[in-house]
This record gives structure tokens, C-alpha cells and sequence, in this order.
């Protein structure tokens, strides 16, 4: 799969998972239990219903038992999710269970979520955790974690591919082994800064946000990612 | 502007998500220190980019699906992993016997007596939604979520200060 060629769509239903269900709106809620297969295109008008709605309103929905408004939520983060896990978890393999882990205790808490709580800062407090918590539980049963673009999941099979086709192989094999030296580096920062400049660069969170995840004052943050980059520029020199 | 005031943004402006408002950019052309910096940190930014994530699998929402339904089919056996947890488990016997009371009352309604007994604890005062002190407030109330596991409390300061000298 062409990774730039589904870039930007991240609200669109996926490639073959999902049928044609038209009749899934905001309002009328579908139960999960009975899906047989994913209302993709349900998500269409639930999203034109959705407009104007903030995702804590949207949230709030779900709290109600709204089960079409817990599909939009997961189509709308899960790819940020999902490339959020794969650079904090250190672990390729695991950042699609555990961007699912984040949605289902999205689901098991939606009782207790509060509407004035940003949404986002509520999901990436979740998925911070979770991926925290799974860098060090992993990092104790195999001290050096090695993580290859080519190791194929253990349940799908399938590989985390971001090769570009366009490449030859040996472009690519270049390519590679910079990302992996420049994942390397921001994988040695230290935990908060590497939380810190994943949220900030590949997420584009602000620094109000970002220090709304972590718990710390706007000023301790943005100190926080400046010495981050600052070690990443000195680490980084050589590929400059 | 000071130099450090410039610093503090440095990120921002690097990844051009901040704004260069006419005192930084009057800064930057005085302070030869500043802007090479600048300069830098865009290089930086720029190879931070290579590092590509995958997009999400085919197989991602039907194991969602999966999941979610095994969650709904096992209400109690979700509910005593949730019990399981290493934190809570010291907490356990209070929570047993409020969440039973809670949900014997409503009638087994809610699989996750922990969450409605905070739920339904709406005499809590309402802070103003919007706001910084209202979202910090709520994110507060939401704890239970990740009550049981505080890493984020644990990150160590001190790390970043040994790592960067
Ligand atoms: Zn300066």
C-alpha cells in the first residue's frame, strides 16, 4: 500500500472492512452486537450529522449509548492512534492492539467521561499511559527491543509497511536505515521528552495540550521540548 | 524579546505551527545566536519527518469489532480484569461492596459499577466547560480511567536534567 496515497483521508472508511450500511446516523444509534459487518458508509452521513458537534459532544453520545457515535470517534483518531502507538510503544507489532486497548477503555469509561474535558487530552492521557506502561513491561522482558519494519504481526501477518514504491530497493533500504537510526534517537530521549516531541511533532498538538497530557505548566513543557530537540539536533548531526 | 523568550517558541517556529510575529522576527535579525539555532532546529524538524508510520491495517476495525463484542459478551469477566488490576486490587473489598450495592440497586444496568458510582456522582460542582480550569477539573473527575496506573506522575524530571547537562 502507497502510504502517501491514503495521506489526509483519515475520516474515510478503509478498503474492503467496511459495507455499505446507509442508515447509521447520529440519532439512531446501532447496536454493535448486531454488526455484522462495519457501517463505512453509515460513517458518511453520521459525519455530515456529526458537523458541528464538538468530540465531547460526540462523546457524550456515547455516553448515552450511542453506539454510531463510538464508530465516528474510532474513525476519526484511530489513524492517529495508531502511528501515535507504533513511535511510543517501541514496538511495532503491538501499536494496533494497543491503539484498540485505548478505544475499548474509551468505551468501558464512557460513564464517567465529563464534557468539559478536552477530548483529545482525555484519549492521549489514556493512550500516554498505555504506552508508557507497555515500553517498560517490554523493555524488562527483552532488554534490547528490536524492532524491524519487516517482522510480520504475529496475528495478521501482515507487516507494518511503509516502503515507498516508488523506490528502488536499494532507495529504500537507504531510507530505512535512517528512520530507523532517527527513531533510535528519539527513542533514547528520556520518556517525558520522547512523549513530549511525539505529541508535538508527528501529532501536532499544541504545547497547551501537550501539557494538559502530561500534567505539567505550559512553561515546563515548552523548556521540556526544547531541550528534546535541542538533544536531537546535537544526535541527529551527522544525518543533517 | 530576550533569547530565552525566543527559545521557548523555538519548537513552534520550527515546525512552523508557530506564528513569527514582527518582535520575533525583529529578534532573529539581530541575534546571529537565535536564528542559527532557528536554522538548526529546522534541519531537525525536517529529518523528524522521515520517520513514517504505518497506516492502520485492513484487520484493524474487524479486531476492534472483535474486541468490543467479547467486552459486551463478558460484562462480568470484564469487570473482574478490571478488579485485577494491581492498584485497585488493595481497593478491592471497598469496591465490592459499593459496585454491588450500585448494582443490585440499578438492577445490573451497567457492567462497570466503578464508572456509574462516579457517573452518578453528579453533586459534584459543575466548573464552567471551555475553560483551562474547567478542562482540568473534568480531566480529574475522568481519573478513574487511569487512576490505576499513574506512570505519567512517575516520568522522571530528573532524567531529562541528567540526560541534557
Ligand atoms: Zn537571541
Amino acid at each position: 500500500m502507497d502510504t502517501r496515497e491514503l495521506e489526509g483521508e483519515q475520516l474515510s472508511p478503509r478498503n474492503g472492512v467496511q459495507s455499505g450500511v446507509s442508515t447509521a446516523t447520529m440519532d439512531g444509534g446501532i447496536l454493535m452486537a448486531s454488526l455484522g459487518a462495519r457501517p463505512g458508509a453509515g460513517l458518511q452521513p453520521a459525519l455530515a450529522g456529526a458537523e458541528g458537534y464538538t468530540d465531547a459532544e460526540v462523546m457524550l453520545r456515547v455516553k448515552s449509548g450511542d453506539q454510531a457515535a463510538f464508530d465516528f470517534l474510532v474513525q476519526k483518531y484511530r489513524r492517529p492512534l495508531v502511528s501515535f502507538m507504533y513511535r511510543m510503544a517501541r514496538n511495532a507489532a503491538a501499536a494496533e492492539d494497543l491503539a484498540q486497548e485505548v478505544f475499548l477503555r474509551v468505551y468501558r469509561s464512557r460513564q464517567s467521561y465529563e464534557a468539559s474535558a478536552k477530548f483529545t487530552t482525555w484519549l492521549y492521557r489514556i493512550a500516554t499511559n498505555l504506552a508508557v506502561n507497555h515500553a517498560r513491561d517490554t523493555r524488562r522482558e527483552r532488554p534490547e527491543v528490536t524492532i524491524s519494519l519487516d517482522e510480520p504481526d504475529q496475528e495478521t501477518g501482515t507487516t507494518m509497511d511503509v516502503r515507498d514504491s516508488s523506490m528502488t530497493a536499494e532507495e529504500n533500504l537507504v531510507r530505512e536505515e535512517r528512520m530507523a537510526a532517527i527513531r533510535r534517537k528519539v527513542e533514547a530521549l528520556p520518556e517525558r521528552q520522547r512523549t513530549a516531541v511525539i505529541m508535538h511533532k508527528y501529532q501536532q498538538m499544541d504545547y497547551r495540550q501537550i501539557a494538559e497530557v502530561l500534567k505539567l505548566s505550559e512553561s515546563a513543557t515548552k523548556s521540556l521540548l526544547f531541550r528534546a530537540y535541542e538533544s536531537l539536533r546535537e544526535q541527529l548531526k551527522e544525518f543533517v | 524579546m530576550k533569547c530565552e523568550e525566543i527559545r521557548a517558541v523555538m519548537p513552534d517556529l520550527a515546525s512552523g505551527l508557530g506564528e513569527v510575529t514582527p518582535a520575533i522576527s525583529g529578534h532573529l535579525a539581530g541575534c546571529a545566536a537565535c536564528a542559527g539555532k532557528l536554522e538548526e532546529f529546522r534541519k531537525t524538524m525536517a529529518l523528524l519527518d522521515e520517520w513514517q508510520a504505518p497506516e492502520p491495517s485492513p484487520y484493524f476495525d474487524v479486531r476492534l469489532q472483535a474486541r468490543l463484542r467479547e467486552e459486551m459478551a463478558k460484562p462480568q469477566s470484564a469487570w473482574m480484569a478490571w478488579l485485577r488490576r494491581p492498584v485497585l486490587a488493595a481497593a478491592l473489598s471497598v469496591l465490592m461492596a459499593i459496585g454491588v450495592g450500585l448494582f443490585v440497586r440499578e438492577g445490573g444496568g451497567g457492567y462497570q459499577p466503578a464508572n456509574n458510582m462516579i457517573a452518578n456522582n453528579d453533586a459534584i460542582v459543575q466548573a464552567e466547560p471551555g475553560t483551562a480550569v474547567g478542562d482540568l477539573s473534568a480531566l480529574e473527575k475522568n481519573n478513574d480511567l487511569y487512576s490505576d496506573f499513574e506512570l505519567l506522575d512517575d516520568l522522571q524530571v530528573q532524567h531529562d536534567v541528567g540526560a541534557n547537562p
